[in-house]
């Protein structure tokens, strides 16, 4: 193929697609380049063989911007997931929307203070959610961090939503802990460690850490709750490569980036590993900012621009745990409709803080925070026959332990995550018939995120808004002209959002219309 | 008994011996931790001596790192304003780094010992500043500072006395660099605007260097010197100094108090050409905005030295202040760098005052002097230049 492509997108995972689907719209020229098989990055649907296909690393939707889904047209089945707090004494609580009952039916202790908690994390929630999906605000020339998001909110940035009191609490709880927040309402149990165990998933931080709220109420951005999507996560890759190339981009795979040309400062396009050069007035890389930085070599960019690259935090903590079931597992004290649901194994928020104490120091959790769910009794289309997939995220695991993977390390560590969940499931052992453990090392190497991390880069305070992923750096651009950051570690984040990638493309349409 | 102690206080450096039996001031300052003459004898048979004959000043205490490796020309490159790759082996190059947002962090000295060698002399501590803008290449950084000593031989004569020495230099241009003998490099620079070299050794051999040089000097007028001679001399050939002209920008703790190359009147040492270099965008911003300040060279009426003074415009509008101001001996005039806000100083270049405090035995009076702005350095001799120079 020759001629100059007006973009080139580094990578397809689900930001690269959808800022190519929005630069295509555009009128723009535009090619994916994938150093993968298929589309999709984290977000994949994979065969497991056997008969059955499930989500290889991400599996539920929790926060996709409908705004993306309405400007790419995309036609998306999903269906929502009630919460299972699995608790220890088997009376399981169910969590949908702002109702929780136990699972066994008949009033829960806790539903209104719930009740209550959720419609205020919520409205708190739509106001960063509205945050999602331009770039961060520019507070051009002052100190730029989320001590400003006062600053922000004064701008008037979706103030219409949030009254004065309201703002107030907003502003005292944001930067505290979900810990705290949580207890503050509801007594700890497997209701308080669900909501703990949602603050943190993803993260480097315990509920007790400060910036877990906002982690919480990101989560929370699109109302909370989880759907799946029909044909697992990869439906969503695949709807949005389809959206793209329906507008005109191409992609192409097998096709990983060696380098990002760059003359006169300017970007002049990529070379790929095999050697082929392929021309662009713009790039648009979905990767992390240091692994960006490597693509275009250090000599483009300023000292502390390569400084503050290399200190970006990203060290993951989420492993996944992908198994075959000969048939679906019994959960004593769940109907089959509930056991579709998403199940959190997070008995108290105390629990999920403990679970967190290890990480820090190279270890795997004695007694790990699990979101399971077997998304094949929601769509059987996944397995054929009696078989089902049973998709695990598992915290707290580090990128690498102390000594590094063994074979040894990575059986215990599957040992311990059935172990756990057979604790709800008794027969689970005897159901299984395959088994994938993605440790944030392999999870690393399969995707390029540094540390394998879910976010790409910490969503910690210092991470995000006006410094994400890092100051001077917040709003795409990526200092070479025509060099942008597109996925999960620009702003907003990482999770299936949607956002980064048309805010990116979208900041591309911007400087070329100006 | 520890024999570890750390140094409480100045610290001499490597010819201190030599100064402290010359010092009849008694006259000392701090130069980067080390005990450094400010005046030897008295500052103007010093200053004369460098208009004059020749004259020995210890810079062992400037900061001094090697930079190595093949990636060597391309970090330079990238960290300083001036292209690198235009300076060959064996010259040295006058260059400037700046921050991300464009403000000089430092000047100094770069000295191209070879493709992949390189030697950076500067006023500030630059080592951790280096090794950060060494990452992504292929390079080593060393710091040199307590390895290698440096005399600085400035002065007509100086030509004449290397000979005496045993180092017959005519071929050797300004901004040239050799080795001359086994650990011992030369370089045709230095901070007084005349005919004058740099010599480099190894700390330990810098009190051998000086007794030869000592020794050369009897018939060329050599004298010791200290800071403040210096320091006239390097006005009149109207140099900046940082912490004077400009604040380096990693030292500063307020906001705004860094100045970009084009500020300080560097603007045509800048090769926007060269590819990327820290700072340039934000320098090219700069070029479209303009500027927000200016140096300036200045002639003041009188012969009070104005450092540190007010500048007005219309002797009411307060526009900048003096940076360094001396009385030049040698043009006999009242001289000054000056800092002014833009557009004084280049729109606007008339009707600017000094404001001068002058004591007439106990009672003091404010005075508003004239000032008008040079184009020119304010001493130039073309002895400074001249290949072979004059054997004076
Ligand atoms: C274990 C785990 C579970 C998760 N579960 C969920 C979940 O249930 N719900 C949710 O919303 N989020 C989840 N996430 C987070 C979410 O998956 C990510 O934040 C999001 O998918 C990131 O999308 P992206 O497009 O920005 O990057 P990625 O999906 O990481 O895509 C980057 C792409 O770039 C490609 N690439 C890398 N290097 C090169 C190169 N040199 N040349 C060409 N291509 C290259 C990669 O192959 C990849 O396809 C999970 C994350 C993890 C780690």
């Amino acid at each position: 193929m020759s001629g100059v492509f007006d973009a080139v997108v580094i990578g397809a995972g689900h930001n690269g697609l959808a800022a190519a689907a929005t630069l295509a719209r555009a009128g723009m020229r535009v090619l994916v380049v994938e150093r993968a098989k298929t589309v999709g990055g984290m977000a994949k649907t994979v065969d497991w063989g056997a008969g059955a296909k499930g989500p290889e690393i991400a599996h539920l939707l929790y926060n996709l911007s409908p705004a993306v889904t309405r400007d790419l047209k995309l036609s998306l089945d999903t269906r929502s997931l009630p919460t299972i707090a699995l608790s220890p004494d088997g009376a399981h609580a169910v969590m949908d929307g702002a109702s929780l009952i136990f699972a066994a039916g008949g009033m829960h202790p806790q539903a209104a203070d719930y009740a209550a908690l959720h419609e205020r994390l919520c409205r708190f929630a739509a106001f960063l959610g509205q945050l999602s999906d331009k770039p961060p605000p520019s507070l051009a020339g002052g100190l730029a961090s989320l001590r400003d998001i006062g600053g922000m909110a004064r701008l008037g940035l979706g103030l219409k939503r949030m009254g004065k009191a309201d703002m107030r609490e907003f502003l005292r709880v944001i930067l505290s802990n979900a810990h705290d927040l949580i207890l503050d309402e509801l007594p700890d149990g497997p209701i308080a460690g669900a909501l703990a165990a949602d603050a943190v998933r993803g993260v480097w931080a315990g509920p007790r850490g400060p910036g877990s709220v906002f982690t919480l109420l990101y989560r929370m951005g699109q109302g909370g709750g989880a759907a799946l999507p029909i044909g697992g996560i990869g439906a969503v890759t695949d709807a949005l490569a389809r959206a793209a190339t329906t507008a005109g981009a191409e992609l192409r795979f097998g096709a990983g980036v060696a380098s990002v040309e760059v003359e006169a400062d300017t970007v002049r396009g990529v070379t790929l590993e095999d050697g082929t050069k392929i021309a662009a007035t713009a790039v648009l890389s979905s990767l992390a900012p240091l692994p960006s930085l490597h693509l275009a070599g250090a000599a483009h960019f300023d000292v502390e621009t390569t400084r503050r690259a290399r200190k970006v935090r990203a060290k993951g903590t989420v492993a996944k745990l992908n198994i075959v079931l000969k048939s679906a597992p019994d959960i004593p004290g769940l109907t089959d409709a509930q056991t579709a649901g998403r199940l959190i194994v997070a008995p108290s928020a105390a629990y999920v803080e403990s679970a967190f104490n290890p990480v820090k120091y190279g270890a795997v959790s004695k007694h790990p925070v699990i979101e399971a769910v077997i998304p094949s009794l929601t769509d059987p289309s996944l397995c054929d026959g009696d078989r089902q997939v049973l998709s695990a995220v598992v915290q707290y695991v580090p990128h690498t332990p102390e000594g590094g993977w063994t074979d040894a390390g990575r059986a215990a560590l599957t040992r311990r995550i059935i172990d756990t969940l057979a604790a709800y499931m008794p027969g689970l052992p005897e159901l299984i018939e395959g088994k994938t453990l993605l440790t944030p090392a392999d999870i690393e190497h399969l995707t390029g995120a540094p540390g394998g991390h879910w976010h790409h880069a910490e969503m910690s305070i210092d991470q995000l808004l006006t410094v994400r992923p890092m100051n001077g750096m917040a709003r795409y651009a990526f200092g070479v002209s025509g060099l942008y950051l597109c996925g999960a570690s620009a702003h907003p984040g990482g999770d299936v959002t949607g956002s980064p990638g048309p805010n990116a493309a979208r900041r591309l349409l911007q400087e070329r219309s100006a | 008994m520890n024999t570890h102690t750390v140094p409480i206080g100045l610290v001499p450096g490597p010819v201190h011996d030599r100064l402290e039996a010359l010092s009849r001031a008694k006259s000392w300052m701090g130069w980067a931790g080390y005990i450094s003459p400010a005046v030897l004898e008295t500052a103007e048979f010093e200053y004369f001596a460098i208009r004059n004959q020749t004259t020995l000043f210890d810079i062992s205490p400037m900061h001094k790192y090697r930079i190595t490796g093949p990636g060597a020309e391309a970090m330079l490159n990238r960290m300083v304003i001036r292209d690198v790759t235009r300076i060959a082996p064996g010259r040295v190059g006058y260059v400037m780094w700046c921050d991300q947002d464009g403000m000089v962090i430092d000047d100094g000295t770069l000295f191209r010992l070879g493709d992949a060698d390189f030697r950076l002399c500067c006023q500030e501590l630059m080592y951790s500043w280096l090794l950060d803008a060494g990452w992504g290449f292929d390079v080593q950084i060393i710091d040199e500072s307590h390895r290698v000593a440096g005399l600085s031989l400035q002065g007509p004569t100086s030509w004449s006395l290397l000979k005496e020495a045993g180092l017959d230099l005519g071929d050797m241009k300004p901004f040239d660099c050799r080795q001359v003998e086994p650990g011992l490099m030369i370089s045709r620079t230095g901070f007084t605007g005349d005919l004058g070299y740099e010599l480099w050794t190894g700390w330990d051999g810098a009190g051998a260097l000086w007794d030869r040089l000592w020794a050369a000097g009897r018939n060329w007028g050599l004298r010791a010197i200290g800071y403040v001679a210096l320091n006239i001399a390097r006005i009149e050939a109207g140099f900046i100094a940082a912490g004077m002209e400009f604040q380096p920008v990693h030292a500063a703790r307020r906001l705004h108090r860094g100045r970009t190359p084009i500020e300080l009147g560097f603007g045509r040492m800048v090769h926007w050409d060269k590819g990327h270099f820290n700072g340039r965008r934000a320098l090219l911003g700069q070029l479209g905005k303009g500027s927000r300040y200016s140096l300036v060279k200045v002639d003041i009426a009188g012969f009070k030295p104005a450092h540190g003074a007010l500048i007005y415009h219309r002797k009411r509008r307060e526009v900048g202040y003096v940076t360094s101001g001396v009385w030049s001996p040698t043009t006999k005039r009242n001289i000054a760098l000056a800092e002014l806000k833009a557009p004084y100083g280049t729109t606007r270049t008339d009707d600017l005052w000094v404001e001068l405090y002058v004591n007439e035995e106990g009672r003091w009076d404010r005075r508003m002097l004239p000032l008008t702005i040079q184009d020119k350095p304010f001493f130039i001799n073309p002895r400074a230049r001249a290949t072979p120079p004059g054997p004076f």
